[in-house]
């Protein structure tokens, strides 16, 4: 029995270091998750009057509560507000001090959705994977796997997904779908892109926006600043946003264009691929346990 | 100090307990209103400030103070040190409660509670907090196990041959696998922050965020021992065990001078001294972090004199653990930052009372297993003494 | 809502209903009585299926302006003066506001200069020079025109930046449309025969504030006399606001 103890020990330990080389191995550099050809959309910021249909658009395909207050009441952009649980997006209006020709101010609007990040945060923390990314681009959530932990919530850099705080058993996680079901089908397009009456949300493939802003920013210089919003943030993201006005005065952030995920699913799986460091430490602990064993055994008997 | 444990019986109902019982009757009351209005109902999270006092303390904070568990078996079991063995019992007594409410407090902040077996069928093996899950999942059951030879003594007769039986073949299986899976798990939720860059505040968003946490678990491993021995035998008027605990915080200058040269390390090669004195609520709370939570007793544990007090040590722990529990503080709460809140964060009268009266239970629990179960080797004092 | 509803117990808003029904019944008799024949035709030109424009010729707006000037296009070579901007193309997607009856000649006449709006001609030079709007700009997003907007937005942006530019002309939603209202007969649930007051009540299922805005009017507030309107005058002398019961 002792023996047999010995020897498992001494397994344990080579299985360790065996666990050590190829963890070593399989470290490999992170590498992007992201769709090759996602869909996006493009939203020029410039065109935005306000109208808050896009609003209207989503609460109705996404059968949302009706809002408390009616989508034609403008008052409500006297207030910044967020996406939350019962809408999808907002829009905010903002005065940055443009102004035309009679000096008056003129106000740019900004419509606020989920980003659908092409790495997003909030799929790389989900811990029962909820969240994922499709090949469409929309970031999806499957109620169903949900715990309602909102970790997501504390990952998403542009503070998106809402969550049902006063259902005491069955709360979800609410955000833009991407109206998913309507782009993944022939010809579809997301209810706001569809409704928005100046397009200033264009739907299409995301490389095919990037060009679209790019020829916009050409055409007109004196329009746009030189700037794709999502371009390159926190690794891209599917919605992307031209803008007539600096990006940090109407509450965009300055953001890094590493992907949030990287960092962490850097060191999980350095530390943990193949679970080779616990393996590891495992045998290194077997082996030093029977070591002090033995040698008390060995003392006890001197 | 060569008894073996002995459930003390003491008088159990003391005032201490019913003022226990009285927090355990507030929380549960706020407990039944969050099952019954939400979440929102009894807290202050909003979609800004998704993690509040039930994750930063009951979770984190939980999970960190229970390091003495792993620790003290690591230093007894593992690496021989068989004198003391003493205090593995209680401090693993203390680990399986840690973990119990750990996941309770769990249970009451995640929004679905009934799924909270999710995680083990559908995996995300990206997510730091799929590991700290399924580590304290496993864990959990490995402190029972851990703990079970401790009850099968205390029931005695055929059930003490049962158990022993069962457990004494593998349970150093068990002790090793309590090491690996807290270093796992309390490096991990060092990892859990670092999905939030742009959130956690500079002065704690580092990639070491694992290593810290991880040695800050172990460096308070011992000091909760101290500090939770030290209170036990003053409430239960049991001797001192300083013959043990002197020799246990010498072990703890080095774990807390390793944190505390990677913490002064990490800010200095990060370059974000200029934080430190900027005068935000952030970079109070981390000087008194690092200050009176680290340095201090660091300077106070390298004294031999407050090594051999019982009073001064039993200060020096409390900074420690002090400092660690304001460190989880600061990393989920204080340093948590989001871009668009317009107002902050701060409990609610309902989240501090579910957290005092998981407490509170948590300490009720600690009492009625030492006095009934055989964990503590201190004698009783004399009455004259 | 109730003050309204329980004052003498009959309604104004049945009085409003009645002459909504009124109306329509006579819009609708008139309709098959008399038509206007220039609405008519710009029904059916709305209406015509348009093959799209894909490639268009890349020229600056300057010398697009001088060639059509070159080419002596006047006011006089419009075809039309009247066109009701009701596509088939935007309904497809939305259809949530009424057509927009455009005043083509009104609009030329102002600014005189074609190419502001017909801002490029096609590449194809057998292809006419001037074209309507849904020649070049139909569905949104085609991937075929990815530069391009759909016909909504080109009109959107084309009339709201101009009347915005030139500080003239409509800018929000119903300066220009109608309000698509719903088809009345299938909303309103009333008994047979329903009381004056059952009427007004299923008025202000929808329409509470309007019911409420009423309240504050003259038409409710009216305390002069009322005799004075050829037809109503049911010797009501003393105004609404005093004594009167609906004025059926």
């Amino acid at each position: 029995m002792k023996l047999n103890r010995r020897n498992f020990f001494k397994l344990a330990g080579v299985a360790g270091a065996g666990a050590l080389a190829t963890g070593a191995k399989t470290a490999e550099a992170w590498e992007s998750k992201a769709p090759k050809d996602p869909f996006g959309c493009l939203v020029d910021l410039s065109r935005c009057v306000g109208c808050r249909k896009c609003e209207q658009g989503c609460n109705e395909v996404n059968k949302l509560l009706p809002p408390e207050r009616p989508f034609v009441d403008m008052l409500l952009l006297n207030e910044k507000r967020r996406p939350d649980a019962n809408s999808y997006t907002v829009v905010n209006r903002y005065f940055t001090g443009k102004s035309d020709e009679q000096d008056h101010l003129l106000p740019t609007y900004v419509k606020i959705q989920c980003m659908h990040c092409q790495d997003p945060a909030c799929v790389s923390a989900c811990l029962v994977g909820a969240l994922t990314k499709k090949e469409s681009g929309a970031v999806h959530y499957d109620v169903s796997k949900c715990i309602g932990c909102r970790y997501c919530m504390v990952a998403c850099p542009f503070e998106i997904p809402a969550y049902e705080y006063f259902d005491p058993l069955t709360p979800r996680v609410r955000k833009c779908t991407f109206c998913f079901e309507r782009i993944e089908k022939e010809g579809g397009v997301p209810a706001c892109a569809a409704i928005c009456p100046v397009e200033a949300i264009t739907f299409g493939k995301r490389s095919s926006l990037l060009d679209q802003a790019r020829t916009r920013m050409k055409k007109d210089p004196a329009r746009y600043i030189d700037h794709i919003y999502g371009e390159h943030e926190v690794g891209g993201t599917s919605w992307l946003y031209l803008s007539d006005v600096e990006f940090n005065k109407v509450d965009f952030q300055d953001l890094p264009s590493e992907p949030i995920p990287k960092l962490p699913e850097t060191i999980q799986h350095s530390l943990f691929s193949y679970l080779w460091s616990p393996i590891a430490l495992f045998g290194v602990l077997s082996v030093v346990m029977a070591n002090a064993k033995s040698k008390k055994n060995k003392e006890d008997e001197s | 100090m060569s008894h073996s444990p002995s459930a003390t019986h003491s008088k159990f109902f003391t005032p201490g307990v019913w003022v226990m019982l009285v927090f355990m009757f507030i929380g549960a009351v706020a407990v039944a209103a969050r099952f019954t209005w939400g979440i929102g109902s009894v807290t202050n999270l909003d979609n800004s400030h998704p993690w509040g006092l039930w994750i930063g303390i009951d979770v984190a904070t939980g999970v960190a103070l229970a390091a003495g568990g792993f620790t003290t078996s690591f230093l007894a079991h593992i690496i021989g040190r068989h004198h003391y063995e003493v205090i593995v019992r209680p401090a693993i007594l203390t680990a399986m409660l840690g973990y119990t409410f750990v996941v309770l407090g769990l249970l009451v902040d995640i929004g679905r509670t009934w799924a909270i077996w999710k995680p083990i069928f559908s995996w995300n093996t990206n997510s730091a907090l799929f590991e700290v899950a399924m580590c304290v999942l496993v864990y959990l059951h490995v402190l029972y196990f851990e703990f079970a030879p401790t009850v099968g003594e205390g029931i005695g007769g055929r059930v003490k041959t049962l158990v022993t039986a069962v457990t004494d073949k593998i349970m150093w299986i068990f002790i090793i696998l309590g090491v690996v899976l807290s270093c796992m798990h309390q490096s991990s939720l060092g990892t859990l922050m670092l999905i939030a860059p742009t959130k956690l505040h500079p002065l704690w968003y580092t990639p070491l965020l694992p290593l810290l946490f991880l040695t800050s678990a172990i460096a308070v491993g011992f000091p909760m021992v101290v500090f939770e021995t030290t209170l036990v035998s003053s409430s239960l008027k049991l001797d001192s065990e300083m013959k043990i605990l002197t020799p246990l915080t010498r072990i703890t200058i080095f774990i807390l001078g390793l944190y505390m040269v990677l913490k002064v390390g990490d800010l200095v090669y990060r370059d974000v001294l200029g934080y430190l004195l900027d005068g935000s609520t952030q970079s109070n709370s981390f000087l008194v972090e690092l200050g009176f939570g680290v340095i201090l007793p660091w300077l106070l544990l390298i004294t031999p004199g407050v090594r051999k007090s019982r009073g001064m040590l039993f200060f020096t722990c409390c900074l420690i653990v002090g400092g660690v529990v304001l460190n989880r503080i600061n990393v989920f709460l204080v340093g948590y930052h989001s871009p668009y809140a317009q107002t902050s964060y701060f409990p609610a009268i309902g989240e501090i009372v579910v957290t005092a009266g998981l407490i509170a239970a948590l300490m009720f629990l600690y009492r009625l297993a030492v006095t009934f179960l055989p964990v503590l080797s201190a004698s009783k004092q004399e009455v004259s003494s | 809502m109730i003050r309204l509803l329980n004052r003498q117990g009959v309604s104004v808003f049945a009085v409003v209903s009645a002459m909504l029904f009124c109306c329509n019944s006579t819009q609708a008799s008139s309709t098959s009585e008399w038509t206007a024949p220039d609405q008519e035709a710009a029904k059916e030109f709305a209406a015509l299926p348009v093959e799209l424009i894909v490639n268009i010729k890349d020229e600056s707006p300057y010398e697009r302006s001088l060639r059509l000037l070159d080419q002596g296009l006047s006011i006089k070579d419009m075809p039309s003066h009247y066109f009701l901007l009701d596509s088939p193309i935007i309904k497809k997607q939305e259809d949530r506001y009424g057509p927009v009856r455009f005043m083509h000649a009104k609009h030329a006449r102002l600014v005189r200069d074609c190419a502001v709006c017909h801002h490029y001609r096609p590449e194809d030079p057998a292809v006419k020079e001037i074209n309507r709007c849904s020649a070049c700009h139909q569905d949104a997003f085609d991937p075929r025109v990815v530069d391009r907007t759909g016909l909504k937005a080109a009109y959107h942006l084309q009339c709201m930046e101009c009347h915005r530019e030139m500080a003239k002309g409509p800018l929000s939603c119903t300066g220009c449309h109608d309000k698509k209202i719903p088809d009345h007969v299938k909303l309103i649930k009333l008994v047979d025969k329903p009381e004056p007051s059952q009427v007004t009540e299923e008025c202000l299922r929808c329409h509470e504030n309007q019911g409420r805005d009423m309240l504050k009017t003259a038409h409710w507030l009216w305390r002069g006399p009322s005799t004075h309107t050829v037809g109503r005058s049911k010797e009501i002398e003393i105004g609404k606001g005093t004594i009167a019961f609906n004025n059926y």
